[in-house]
């Protein structure tokens, strides 16, 4: 896997050559990010008539870049009206939505813009020097850890989503009793379907997505006449779409580089951690930014750093994903494993291999996204200061919009009315969640970690013939529970010491 | 006056709305447990790993509650999920047109529910001003979704009589 800078320069002036692709690719994959239900990964499926049509190379320069830019176009509806696009951008809305009532969309819109192409620039930049160290990083993963890794994710979003610790955890767990509906992988037994057979594949995705977000809100909203607060609206009707705002956000963001590098690093880390994808990272990153923060009370009110931590870090796993599928062949998420199958069908076999092969398209993903990144960002920066205007639009008109758009979006994964109707559910168990102080994401978190937590704790158990205790047989794992407890415990610490300095005479 | 403010800021919060989310909770980690009584170990151990989390810290949040509910701080009153009370009759009737909408899709096909859910809807959410704005909106919606969505992408979404007319005629 050895690689000189001539063929670096190579490979970036090869990309180039694919503008053509690349620039149609970001379009489409800013307005398919921007809609729940029309992922990456749909889009991609959708397409592949298309997809495979094209020689595997530009066929993989044209999934990176959707890819990339679907992951940025995830974050515009989260921050312009709660609504994640993906579940990757799930932590976006705690501070980004908030800044959108204060009337300061814009701003909120080019630091995401920003951080996410930085983000990703960065991220994509350090995967292509350090890929043969990085993928050594999944090999040390086993079923073991990856259950520490998935207890301290719902932990790490119980205790950053919600105000109340016990009630995060609450919602987190609950969530991933609901992930555990479906039928068992080995001998297909129904759990929890309550009879419905449209539940033995477990509970899709895009219906809980659609369901704890959009409808949700939707319900909620109707009780404004916009979604801006009243000063929020004033401002915003008062301002003009002008650059102002976007320069502001610009600078706001770049002054805070040193938090776009580390958060996007740990978006990196995690992204090579295959199934755990850009949701985990981007809570993962909010819950150290506010570890490390001097006001940790800020965050959640529409924090520049609350938004900037989750922002950069679910674009740092977009090339962090394609590093186990590059270079051990497992994908890393499920675009990753799309992009396999489309490899599979073209007769290229992914693996160490294909560095000696046809290094264009082992390292061609990679300079695609970086080459994507900095075109995204000429593109999309100057879209931020009439996007942000959707906000001033009456929830009147709006709500009806999102609650039938973003149901029948989630009849299109599998094509069941039953979707719709799982979606009304999520919907209903969002409002009162929303309503009642339990954060909708930790349980969405739940809901996807699920059948992944299964799948690696039947593993485990098969391997330690069923001894419970297994989970604590690996040393990595065990410095995991560690950071869990830790984690767990830090704000509590950290509070009562502040707490005992107040109170301490002097 | 005063006495009167000072009483409804003593009054003790409402948490019986509260209570949902773990109730509901508990009813399916119950539920999912007896469907697995049954089933060979490896389908049962995860959830029977994670439930027992769940039930503990359901436990800790009802004993928390019950001591708030002792100390007089909060009551079993509905509260948050209901307010403000003005909205419920709008919710309550955009509930019905949001299953009204699931429930007639798969007849009327994407194009035809969509414009008389957003047309009904927004008339609702509007109390009936704007109707003009409303239908054009509506038809705007409905058709550019068909066109984007089902024209462009090849979207499957749930056809009826005007997608089957138009594939007919184009």
């Amino acid at each position: 896997m050895d690689f000189s800078l001539g063929l670096f320069a190579e490979q970036f002036a090869r990309t180039f050559t694919y503008w053509y692709v690349i620039v149609p690719s970001i379009l489409l994959g800013l307005i398919v990010g921007a809609i729940p239900g029309f992922s990456a990964a749909n889009t991609i499926i959708i397409l592949l008539p298309l997809t495979l049509a094209l020689d595997p190379e530009t066929g993989m320069v044209f999934m990176v870049a959707l890819y990339a830019s679907s992951r940025l176009g995830a974050g515009i509806p989260a921050i312009l009206v709660n609504i994640p696009g993906t579940a990757g951008a799930a932590a976006t809305p705690l501070d980004g939505y908030p800044m959108t009532k204060q009337g300061r969309g814009q701003q909120a819109l080019t630091i995401s813009f920003v951080c996410s192409t930085l983000g990703g620039l960065l991220t994509t930049i350090i995967a292509l020097l350090a890929m043969p160290w990085l993928s050594v990083v999944a090999y040390k993963l086993h079923s073991v850890e990856m259950i520490v890794v998935m207890i301290f994710g719902i932990s790490l979003i119980a205790s950053i989503a919600a105000r109340d610790t016990l009630k995060g955890l609450i919602a987190g767990f609950f969530g991933l009793m609901i992930g555990f509906i479906g039928a068992d992988v080995v001998y297909e037994t129904p759990r929890g379907t309550f009879g419905f057979l449209e539940l033995y594949d477990r509970v899709p995705l895009i219906p809980a997505l659609v369901g704890l977000f959009a409808i949700s809100e939707a319900f909620i909203v109707i009780e404004g006449e916009s979604i801006l607060t009243k000063q929020g609206l004033e401002a915003m009707k008062k301002a003009t779409a002008g650059w102002k705002e976007t320069f502001e956000g610009v600078h706001l963001a770049l002054s805070r580089w040193w938090h776009i590098v580390w958060t996007s690093i740990i978006g990196l880390v995690v992204g090579i951690i295959p199934g755990a994808g850009a949701a985990i990272a981007a809570f993962v990153a909010y819950q150290q930014s506010r570890i490390f923060s001097k006001t940790p009370e800020k965050y959640g009110t529409g924090h520049i750093e609350g938004l900037i931590a989750p922002e950069s870090a679910n674009n740092g796993v977009t090339s962090g994903t394609l590093i186990p599928l590059l270079v051990i062949g497992v994908p890393g998420g499920a675009t990753a494993a799309i992009m396999a199958v489309v490899l599979q069908y073209h007769g290229v076999t992914v693996g160490p291999d294909l560095f000696l092969t046809q290094p264009n398209l082992a390292y061609g993903p990679f300079t695609t996204m970086a080459v994507t990144y900095g075109m995204m960002l000429l593109i999309i920066l100057p879209m931020a200061r009439y996007m942000s205007r959707i906000t001033i639009v009456p929830t009147t008109f709006m709500a009806p919009i999102v609650i039938s758009f973003t149901l029948v979006g989630s009849f299109v994964p599998r094509e069941y009315i039953f979707d719709m109707y799982l979606a009304l559910v999520f919907g209903v168990i969002g409002y009162v969640a929303r309503k009642t102080g339990y954060h909708v994401a930790a349980i969405l978190i739940g809901v996807i970690l699920g059948p992944l937590l299964e799948q690696y704790f039947q593993r485990a158990l098969r391997i330690a013939e069923g001894d419970l205790m297994v989970i604590f047989s690996s040393t990595l794992g065990n410095i995991l529970w560690v950071f869990m407890v830790m984690s767990l415990a830090f704000p509590y610490v950290m509070a009562w010491w502040r707490r005992r300095q107040k109170e301490s005479p002097g | 006056m005063d006495e009167q403010a000072g009483r409804e800021k003593r009054e003790p919060r409402g948490i019986a709305g509260e209570l949902i989310i773990p109730v509901a909770a508990l009813a399916l980690t119950v539920y999912y447990f007896i469907t697995i009584i049954d089933v060979p170990w490896t389908a049962q151990v995860s959830a029977f790993f994670v439930g027992t989390i769940l039930i503990l810290l359901l436990l800790i949040f009802f004993i928390r509650t019950a001591l708030s509910l002792g100390r007089g701080e909060v009551s079993l009153r509905i509260g948050e999920i209901v307010e403000p009370v003005l909205f419920v009759p709008r919710r309550i009737v955009l509930i019905v047109l949001t299953i009204g909408y699931v429930l007639f899709i798969q007849w009327a096909g994407f194009t035809i529910t969509t414009f008389a859910f957003l047309l009904l809807a927004m008339l609702l959410l509007n109390e009936g001003r704007n109707k003009r704005l409303i239908f054009i909106l509506s038809a705007v919606f409905a058709i550019g979704g068909w066109l984007l969505f089902i024209v462009a992408f090849e979207t499957r979404f749930p056809a009826g009589p005007f997608e089957q007319l138009m594939k007919g005629l184009f």
